[in-house]
């Protein structure tokens, strides 16, 4: 294994820190809500999805299920949650594009 | 799961659920879900379904697909790229075959695409309207109807808007067809009157005028932007006044159907103009005018009354848009409760057992009725077309499916190794299916060339010029062609694929002859003989209908029509004309009538013999003046033309001969002179004299002709025959011209010769002849292509046995007959089954057909003839080739 299973692209570190400012509150809508009002463009939920899964796959988060609710028609929603190792690790290793700038969520943490 | 209209697009959702990984799926489509909601809400439902769709494609990604395979830790990429490479290898090294497989199937392939692009082409139509879905057209349907009605009776539109389940209806009355002017300017315009709902059920925008209120006012008329450049020019028409002469040109199927004498119906206020080009609609129109009109103007008795007539439904097209979640059936019912509300009213001779159906707006383009508002192909057209559509691809199919059982032999070697190594049966049917798919994906490529070459001639049809297939190449029909070639694909290799994969894989190693020998001859023979029975059945019947083609061209029509031309009055005074034209040079006769004998308009009256007590009998009608017979060469046997006088010549009638025979009177001089009582007029007509019979009716519609009178009625007059004597036929025409535009210089000089537009009512059969001819030359293409590759195979397989029986002293042609044997065997069986089937099957549907020609052996034998040249020259192509080569080349071949 090499660096490149700890490498975070700049989307995915996106998604991690709105994972964290959401905290217990990070599904895929949430997600994708917070994501876009703060950088007020347009996030695809293709996009979104892949990164979710990629960072899992990772190790940067952990999720948990909770059944569906009726304004989902029944489906059941995924909530994701830091992985808090994994994440302070990448903290110091690598400081994001858009860290203290246009992206202000270390403080939201 | 129940449909809740704010779920998503069922489609669109099914294609998440079918390609995602199931272990993210359902919180996905939870978070779909969510999000669509609230869109809804946002900007709207249709919005909405779009971008969800948009995010499912997006959704379409490696990360999110659900892993191939049922291990995820194999990597399967290697053996599939195997499969390619050798699948490319076989292609590339038996070049003959690859070829004979990808142009066969590139050739049926092609017919296919076509057909596919017609369905395109006609569902692009009515998709800009924003309530598509919920937008219907009231079909028509009496007991023991052929087809149903477009039209519907005119009351209905109002008397459906009281149901509940629809939110507005609208009627089209198509009685506009005239003449519009404005400052000197004129234009001839065809639409119809409709009420103020059309724009709140149609999504047709107006370019300027306000859509709410263009129809509500009577006089009030929404035109063209084509007729509001022609008029008004630069000028903004809105609120302009245009002036309407009605002329009865027939709307929406006009053609070059005459025109009545022009009324006036004053001046309209133009309130919207719409640019029709811009959409691709089942409705076309000039002009769309209030229907607040119409009391006005039946007032006047300009128009007929039919609006509380719910026995007359051949005129009036209802349309109506449902409240959002009713369905067809709310519709359905709402006027099945009307038939039954409104049954006294409806009951009349016509009307027994008299129906209404909803037709969903997406139907229409394929579902063509009587009465309809444009030319289009019926269904049942698309199910011929694709039939032999079909029968084409399955040959092509069977082809590949052919050699490649034949040429098993050259792959058992490979398969014995690939099932030592350990492949399964379902990894080798997977391999030959991969290398089948593969052909059928290059024969695509050469398809689509096909394709190009064969949309411009389609294209030039005749019938093409009233069906307007514009062919354009949408994204979609790409995704629609791969399909066509996987599955073709598919369908050609599966039999082989089964076939060969289930060699033993110790015989296919240890000798190649036990592995089942070159397999299934038998098989191979049945498949080839039916190839060339279906080519044989398409050759005859293409020659049948050809001849049939040419036996109507060539018919006694019992008048002449050479050197007449038929020119429209247009509404224009015949004596006017006959006056003009009469100094014209090179003109011969003119006389008058109201419908071109033959050409498929006919006209009827009933009659009977004054005083008798039988039932009135129904006989066509013809309307002339007195120059008529002698102009057409129709023959009087007995009696005198009409009298002189006008106002007895106004009761005097000729009739045929066949009235004289049919009411039983021994000769035709007895019936001068007979007093008839017509059915529905109070006047009484004498029979002035009797003409030979001739063909008035449409020889495809009529086998013996029926009776029929002749009658002076100047009123009535459409068309002017003008019989030209000067051997310079377009010179008289130009003067003909010339005097015609010093009297109209409004309407543009129309003519056309008589016997080229009896001619063109038989070009239709000429456009089944070209189509079936094209089929059968795909049939016989492909099915020599497949005998080629057999008689190839086999003469190479036997290339040393050739060698040695030359050594030993034969000679070539008995060698050619020994390799060519089986196969002609097998065109000779072809034949033995397929002339029959032919004869028969042709002589079925010929005995129904008016006016036939005569179908004999000679037919058959001329088919059975082109399909055994043909097929003895690709077999002895092969065949003299392998004998004439020279032995120790022969004896040398491994």
């Amino acid at each position: 294994m090499g660096m490149k299973e700890f490498q975070l692209g700049e989307f995915e570190e996106l998604v991690l820190l709105t994972v964290g400012i959401l905290y217990q509150e990070a599904y895929g809508v949430a997600i994708k809500k917070e994501m876009e009002q703060r950088l007020t463009r347009g996030v695809r939920v293709g996009a979104l999805q892949t990164a979710l899964q990629r960072l899992e796959k990772k190790g940067y988060l952990k999720s948990s299920d909770e059944a569906g609710t009726q304004e989902r028609a029944g489906r059941p929603k995924r909530f994701y949650h830091l992985n808090m190792a994994r994440a302070r690790w990448n903290m110091h290793a690598k400081p994001g594009k858009y860290f203290g700038r246009q992206y202000r969520t270390w403080s939201g943490i | 799961m129940k449909d809740t209209p704010d779920l998503p697009p069922r489609l669109p959702l099914r294609f998440f659920r079918a390609f995602c990984d199931p272990q993210i799926r359902d919180f996905i489509e939870g978070d779909l879900i969510e999000l669509h909601r609230e869109r809804i809400a946002s900007i709207g439902k249709r919005k909405a379904n779009l971008r969800f769709s948009k995010d499912v494609l997006l959704l379409f990604r490696p990360g999110i697909i659900r892993p191939l395979g049922f291990s995820s830790n194999l990597n399967h990429s290697a053996m599939y790229r195997n499969y390619f490479k050798i699948g490319f290898r076989n292609i590339l090294k038996y070049k003959t075959f690859s070829f004979i497989n990808i142009f066969g199937l590139a050739l049926a392939m092609s017919v296919s695409m076509l057909i596919l692009m017609m369905l395109a082409d006609q569902n692009r139509y009515d998709q800009f309207h924003e309530k598509k879905d919920r937008i219907y057209r009231v079909l028509s349907d009496y007991e023991g109807s052929k087809n149903h009605y477009a039209t519907s009776p005119q009351p209905l539109a109002a008397a459906l808007a009281e149901y509940p389940a629809v939110e507005a209806t609208a009627k089209l009355i198509p009685s506009i067809g005239g003449d519009a002017s404005y400052d000197e300017k004129t234009k001839q315009i065809g639409g119809y009157f409709t009420d103020p709902e059309f724009f709140s059920i149609f999504s047709f925008e107006l370019e300027s005028g306000n859509p709410a209120s263009a129809l509500s006012q009577p006089y009030s008329m929404v035109i063209s932007q084509e007729v509001a450049e022609l008029l008004f020019g630069n000028e903004d028409p809105i609120g302009k006044a245009i002036q309407f002469t009605d002329r009865k040109v027939p709307f929406p199927l006009g053609g070059d159907a005459p025109a009545a004498p022009a009324t006036d119906w004053g001046n309209f206020t133009v309130t919207g103009v719409i640019d029709v080009s811009k959409y691709d609609s089942h409705l076309t129109f000039d002009v769309l005018a209030s229907s607040s009109t119409l009391p006005s103007l039946i007032t006047a008795a300009k128009l007929e009354d039919r609006r509380e007539d719910w026995q007359f439904y051949f005129q009036s097209y209802t349309y109506a848009l449902l409240q959002e979640g009713k369905s067809s059936d709310d519709l359905a019912n709402a006027l099945n409760d009307i038939v039954k509300r409104k049954e006294t009213e409806m009951k009349s001779e016509h009307t027994s057992g008299f129906k209404m159906d909803p037709q969903a707006l997406s139907d229409v383009a394929l579902g063509l009725a009587n009465n309809d508002t444009n030319f289009r192909l019926p269904m049942f057209a698309y199910y011929f077309l694709a039939g032999l559509a079909l029968v084409i691809l399955a040959s092509a199919c069977l082809n590949y499916t052919n050699l490649s059982i034949a040429r098993a032999l050259t792959r058992a070697k490979e398969i014995g190794i690939r099932k030592v190594t350990g492949a399964l049966r379902k990894n080798l049917v997977v391999q030959f299916l991969t290398e089948s798919v593969l052909t059928a994906l290059l024969s695509l490529t050469i398809a689509f060339v096909l394709l190009l070459a064969l949309i411009p001639s389609f294209k030039g049809l005749w019938v093409n010029q009233y069906l307007n297939f514009d062919l354009p190449f949408i994204p979609s029909l790409f995704l629609g062609f791969i399909l066509l070639a996987i599955v073709v694909g598919i369908i050609a290799g599966i039999y082989p694929a089964l076939f060969l994969s289930g060699y033993q894989p110790i015989k296919a190693l240890k000798s190649l002859s036990d592995a089942g020998g070159s397999g299934k001859l038998r098989l191979r023979k049945v498949l080839g003989v039916s190839q060339f029975v279906v080519s044989l059945f398409f050759i005859t019947t293409s020659i049948l209908i050809y001849n049939q083609f040419k036996h109507y061209m060539a018919f006694d029509y019992g008048f002449q029509s050479e050197n007449i031309v038929n020119i429209p009055l247009q509404g224009m005074d015949y004596q006017k004309l006959r006056g003009e034209l009469e100094r014209v040079s090179g003109v011969s006769t003119i006389s008058a009538c109201d419908i071109i004998p033959a050409t498929g308009t006919n006209n009827n009256n009933e009659l009977k013999v004054l005083g008798e007590t039988s039932e009135f009998a129904a006989v066509g009608v013809l309307n002339i003046d007195r120059n008529f017979p002698e102009n057409l060469g129709i023959e009087l046997v007995a009696g005198e033309n009409f009298s002189a006088n006008e106002q007895s010549a106004a009761t005097q009638i000729l009739v045929n001969e066949t009235m004289v025979k049919d009411l039983g009177y021994p000769s035709a001089d007895a019936l001068v002179g007979t007093q008839f009582e017509t059915k529905w007029g109070d006047e009484l007509l004498v029979v002035a004299g009797v003409v030979k019979d001739f063909r008035y009716k449409l020889l495809m519609n009529e086998d013996a002709i029926s009776p029929m009178m002749l009658r002076y009625n100047p009123t009535q007059f459409q068309y002017v025959n003008v019989k030209i004597a000067s051997p310079d036929l377009m010179k008289t025409i130009s003067e003909l011209e010339s005097h015609w535009k010093e009297l109209d210089p409004v309407h543009p000089f129309r003519y056309e010769f008589l016997d080229q537009e009896i001619e063109a009512t038989h070009k239709g059969i000429f456009d089944v002849v070209s189509i079936l001819g094209f089929i059968s030359f795909l049939a016989i293409f492909i099915a020599c292509l497949g005998l080629l590759g057999m008689t190839t195979y086999t003469a190479e397989r036997k290339t040393k046995e050739v060698g040695i029986r030359k050594f030993l002293g034969a000679d070539n042609f008995s060698i050619t007959l020994l390799l060519s044997k089986g196969f002609l065997q097998m065109l000779v069986i072809s034949v033995i089954l397929g002339a029959p089937l032919s004869y028969f099957v042709n002589t079925m549907w010929l005995e129904n057909f008016p006016n036939r020609v005569g179908f004999g052996i000679g037919t058959v034998a001329l088919g059975s003839l082109v399909l055994l040249i043909l097929g003895a020259l690709t077999i002895s192509s092969q065949t003299i080739r392998v004998s004439k080569a020279k032995v120790v080349d022969t004896l040398k071949m491994d």
